[in-house]
């Protein structure tokens, strides 16, 4: 037999629709008009980059960064099954104390605590590089940073309206993490926000604030801002005609070009035409602008190979050193993306995909990025800040093989203008510090899955600030939650 | 479907699935168009092409007679009725004549044959729906877990196809036991909880996310049921936790029983496409002598026996039971939850039809699928059927109906409109179809190969500007980019421009596409683009189109004929009319 909807159309019309998943705002077309409204027309100076360094599939982070001291270690380790052997303990997930020579390369001290208790930690053995520029104040670590509606302790957890939708998958956790709040999805991510607000500044108006070298991301779609997608095998040719376009003379090439440019001219009754047709002819465009310059930028500093995030940083640094050169932007956020963290198995298992490997290439991909940003190459690490994004973290307990999804966990944020050297774990709420890691936990869940202490809205809104949106009613907007959290700004940048 | 009631803590008797043997002649597919049902058969051949533009990788010559032949109803019927065309017979040789002569393997030899079937295979409506299935239940070649299994993914792919018309309880059940699926999310060789471990949950929330209910509670028509204006989960974190006990004990097929080896098996390419093997009750004692061996998770809530597990909607699965029990009852639940009809049913739309169905039309559909006895191939001939799909609106501006076109389907098409020929196979058995690349990072799509289980577009992805504006879907803009639009394009060259019959040199790695429909025109400008119009655009080729091409032949007037043919199709293939399909 069927199912009968008789009874669920009812039981529709007597309800009000709220808002659809596109948003008010889509629902409600004049909203974008008021979004538009609210950006700032201060004009903004010099130049700053954000670049945001997505690991996909939700970081086991908990093993970025690990208590060095006895008593916290053990907690730990107990939590995830003791520490790995491959022989002995294959079960295990956690690392163990570094010894010998391994604890100059691994060892950093919280330079926010002072108590020698409480203040030692080590980074993943493959994150040494990122050691040295903590230790050099210019990487600072947030310490268990998730999703969050407001500051919840667990009792709060029950009731729905008091957290995230969606918690633990993948899909809605990163939405939300592009978008910089825990309202229900949206098809706005608070990088693209902060677009619509500082590309006035720019003194190129074709060249998006936004760039993507990873495709289409909601991060960097803000309500009049769309981000321009590159490649990082940089700007090819398009065969048959005319690069860049048009040409002169009368070959077949450039006849096949006026053809081909005619069509993307033309106006399509048909959406899905009219897209297409825009996204191409902004591709020719954009090729025209910067292929000569992008072919004659070069750096100094050489990236790794077989590294993807490394390939897509060096194409940052090239339009970085680009943008700068020809004056194109005040302002830009840079989008890059890492995949392969969902490691429900393997995750110590020492093959070339498990955490250490993909650690390890984040770790190659950074250092040469920012070594790339010295002066004598690009020459911008006090105007570069990344930072890091992932869906959530894993539980700490393990499967058997690896760990499943969890909530709060570790990012960390790198840049001349970061104050580095220090965890930042405290928002203002009742939750703050390196948490407890127990698995029983007073706001931990069986599993160790962690409540947040700090908020994503906090963590984003704190750099757009640096970037320069300031005004609080554009903080407001692109943050709607933040009022609930007791710092909007962490002070990290 | 039999519905389970959604009652807290009580053990539901299950009724047995009606599981349609799905003969053709003998299924009742009456009554499932729309209000404006197709007249049969297709009034003109354009007609006919947009049909099979829906319906296939492309219509070719071939399928436009045979289907004005016909008429609709007939020639899905004997499409549906038509045998799978397998491939991971041929890639098996291949990979055997290749791995026996010293040579590289790899996922190529999986593509090349894709990439032929998508092209010649006459089961055409039967790999149409294995391709728009393989984006739903994905699994991909990205994941080092099943990189290195070219034939067992080509296995895979051959049990969607076989299944593209069964019952959706039959095909959940196979994807489900089906080892790369184990391995992709998980489920192979996760085994019950220990003292510091508990079973993998990856699979657990995929089916349920992905492969069945989704994450909120819709009514037939896909719209969200709301509870005071607030979207209703269909399941939580709990519920997560529950069921990943169910998929738990999964091992290769032969992992050996005597003694047991749970470590052992996936000795032969057979072997690692079977059905897995579980090592549950079935197998080995819960308690006593052996029972180390007993990886299933047959505990309750508590983690004990006492209690049962409680699943999706408050249903509950006895403890104590064998591992095919268990996955057998959480595979009936999920398929007679409510949400199954219309969320198959929207995404099956999206990827015949058009992005943007109405709530009528896939409340037409869903029903179908509901219905006792149902079968996927029920439910595809009415999304093809319908209204919707067969009488598109009149163009007007900020018109979103229809869709844009995959990348992969635009190079079908051209390869079936102008009836290209095939390389013979290599000595290793191997037909060569795709320039040596696997063209998935230059179209940003490629069979198997997604970035991630969420596909390569995800279906409520909705593009800035007029989309999001509207709360209208594009998924297929989502892989559209400025870098993407250049890459494809140059494909579209390397396999039009570079690839035809009588060029001198032609390349010996793909298809060569027979321009002689266009070459016997060369010199009349409007005949050809007529015949571009036909062939690719199924003559709805607007008026300014039809003059830029006009336009542009007229001024090649010293090139060659080939060279004319061939400029007519490369633009064509990138003009965003060829992009949309209406």
């Amino acid at each position: 037999m069927s199912h009968s909807r008789n009874s669920r159309r009812d039981f529709l019309r007597t309800l009000a629709i709220a808002a659809c998943s596109g948003g008010t705002a889509a629902m409600f077309p004049q909203l974008r008009m008021m979004g538009s409204a609210l950006a700032s027309t201060r004009s903004l100076t010099g130049y700053k980059a954000l670049v945001c360094v997505y690991l996909a599939g939700g970081n086991d982070s908990w093993n970025m960064l690990v208590p060095f001291d006895t008593a916290r270690h053990d907690v730990y380790a107990d939590a995830r099954g003791g520490v790995y052997n491959a022989q002995s303990n294959a079960d295990g997930l956690a690392l163990g104390i570094p010894a010998g020579a391994d604890v100059a390369l691994q060892k950093i001290i919280d330079g926010s605590d002072a108590s020698g208790t409480t203040n030692q930690y080590f980074v993943h053995p493959k994150l040494a590089d990122l050691a040295t520029l903590y230790r050099a104040n210019k990487l600072a670590f947030a310490v268990n940073i998730g999703t969050l509606v407001k500051p919840i302790v667990k009792a709060d957890y029950a009731i729905l309206a008091n957290r995230p939708p969606q918690l633990y998958s993948h899909s809605d956790q990163e939405g939300l993490w592009h978008q910089g709040n825990s309202v229900a999805n949206r098809v706005v991510g608070w990088g693209g926000r902060c677009g619509d607000v500082v590309h006035s500044s720019n003194a190129n108006q074709d060249l998006s604030t936004c760039i993507s070298i990873s495709g289409a991301n909601r991060f960097e779609v803000g309500l009049s801002t769309v981000p321009y997608r590159m490649s990082s095998s940089g700007l090819s040719s398009l065969n048959g005609v005319c690069n860049p376009t048009p040409c002169n003379g009368v070959s077949a090439t450039s006849v096949r070009d006026n053809a081909l440019n005619a069509l993307l001219a033309d106006t399509y009754a048909s959406d899905f035409a009219g897209e297409y047709s825009k996204v191409f002819a902004r591709s020719r465009d954009l090729y025209n602008l910067l292929k000569n310059g992008l072919d004659a930028t070069t750096l100094v500093q050489a990236f790794p190979a077989n590294n993807s995030l490394a390939s897509q940083l060096q194409t940052v640094a090239k339009m970085i050193k680009l943008s700068k050169a020809q004056n194109y932007a005040a302002r830009q956020i840079y989008y890059v993306r890492l995949g392969g963290f969902d490691l429900h198995a393997g995750l110590m298992s020492g093959g070339n995909s498990d955490h250490a490997a993909l650690l390890k290439l984040v770790s190659d991909a950074v250092s040469a990025f920012w070594q790339s940003l010295a002066p004598g190459d690009v020459d911008a690490q006090d105007e570069v800040t990344l930072f890091t994004a992932s869906e959530f973290a894993r539980t700490l307990q393990s499967n058997g093989s690896g760990s499943d999804h969890a909530w709060g966990g570790v990012q960390f944020v790198l840049g001349g203008a970061v104050n580095g050297g220090r965890l930042y774990g405290n928002g203002g709420g009742p939750i703050a510090g390196f948490p407890d890691q127990h698995l029983v936990a007073p706001n931990n869940f069986s599993r160790g899955q962690m409540i947040p202490g700090i908020g994503v809205d906090q963590y984003a809104a704190t750099m757009a600030q640096w970037l320069g949106v300031t005004s609080p009613s554009d903080l407001a907007a692109i943050f709607p939650n933040l009022a609930n959290f007791g710092s909007s700004n962490l002070g990290f940048v | 479907m039999t519905r389970f009631s959604i009652a807290g803590g009580a053990i539901v008797a299950l009724a047995s699935m009606a599981c349609a043997t799905a003969r053709a002649d003998t299924h009742d597919r009456l009554f499932v168009y729309g209000f404006d049902p197709a007249t049969d058969p297709p009034a003109n051949a354009n007609e006919a092409a947009r049909f099979l533009t829906q319906a296939t990788f492309g219509p070719s010559p071939a399928d436009i007679a045979r289907l004005t032949a016909l008429g609709y109803d007939a020639w899905i019927e004997e499409q549906l009725a038509r045998a799978p065309t397998l491939g991971a017979p041929t890639v098996e040789q291949v990979v055997n004549a290749r791995t026996g002569a010293a040579q590289n393997v790899s996922q190529m030899q999986r593509l090349q044959r894709w990439y032929w079937q998508a092209a010649y295979a006459p089961d055409q409506l039967r790999q149409r729906m294995a391709w728009a299935l393989s984006q739903i239940f994905v699994i991909s070649d990205q994941s080092s877990a099943i990189s290195q299994y070219v034939v067992p993914m080509a296995g895979y792919y051959d049990m969607l196809a076989k299944d593209a018309f069964a019952p959706y309880r039959t095909l959940l059940g196979d994807v489900t036991w089906h080892p790369m699926m184990g391995r992709y999310l998980s489920s192979f060789r996760n085994q019950k909880p220990s003292a510091t471990t508990s079973p993998d949950e990856n699979y657990a929330r995929e089916v349920m996310q992905l492969f069945s209910i989704g994450l909120i509670l819709r009514d037939m028509d896909f719209s969200p049921i709301l509870d005071n204006g607030v979207e209703i989960p269909t399941y939580d974190q709990t519920t997560i936790t529950h069921t990943a006990k169910v998929f738990s004990g999964f091992t290769w097929s032969d992992a050996p029983t005597a003694p047991p080896n749970f470590f052992g098996g996936g000795l032969t390419f057979a072997a690692q496409y079977a059905p897995m093997e579980c090592f549950g009750t079935e197998w080995f004692p819960a308690s006593g002598s052996g029972s180390n061996n007993m990886r299933h998770d047959i505990t309750g809530d508590d983690g004990t026996t006492a209690t049962p597990k409680t699943v999706v909607g408050g249903v509950t699965i006895p403890a104590n039971q064998t591992c095919a029990q268990d996955v057998n009852d959480e595979l009936d639940i999920l398929a007679a939850h409510p949400n199954v009809a219309p969320s198959m049913a929207r995404q099956l739309i999206q990827r015949f039809v058009s992005s943007n169905p109405s709530p009528q039309y896939i409340e037409r559909v869903a029903q179908v699928l509901d219905a006792p006895g149902a079968n996927l191939g029920d439910a595809v001939k009415a999304i093809l059927m319908d209204g919707e799909a067969r009488n598109p609106p009149a163009l007007a501006s900020g018109d979103s109906y229809g869709k844009l076109r995959e990348p992969i389907l635009r190079l079908t098409a051209l390869w079936r409109a102008f009836n290209a020929q095939a390389q013979p196979a290599d000595a290793y058995g191997e037909v060569k179809m795709t320039a040596n690349n696997s063209l998935t990072s230059s179209f940003g799509q490629g069979p198997l190969e997604s970035p991630t289980v969420f596909n390569f577009y995800e279906p409520d992805y909705q593009q800035p500007g007029p989309f999001a504006d509207h709360d209208r879907y594009s998924p297929e803009l989502q892989i559209l980019s400025e870098a993407s639009v250049y890459s494809s394009a140059n494909y579209y060259y390397n396999f039009s421009a570079k690839a035809y019959v009588g060029m001198s040199n032609p390349p010996t790695d793909r298809p060569l596409i027979d321009l002689s429909t266009l070459t016997a025109n060369a010199t009349n400008p409007a005949a050809m683009v007529a015949t571009i119009d036909k062939s690719l655009l199924y003559g709805t080729m607007s008026s300014t189109m039809r003059t830029t091409l006009t336009g542009m032949l007229t001024n090649l007037n010293g090139a060659s004929a080939a060279e004319k043919a061939w400029s007519a199709i490369y633009v064509t293939m990138l003009s965003p009319e060829f992009a949309t399909q209406r």
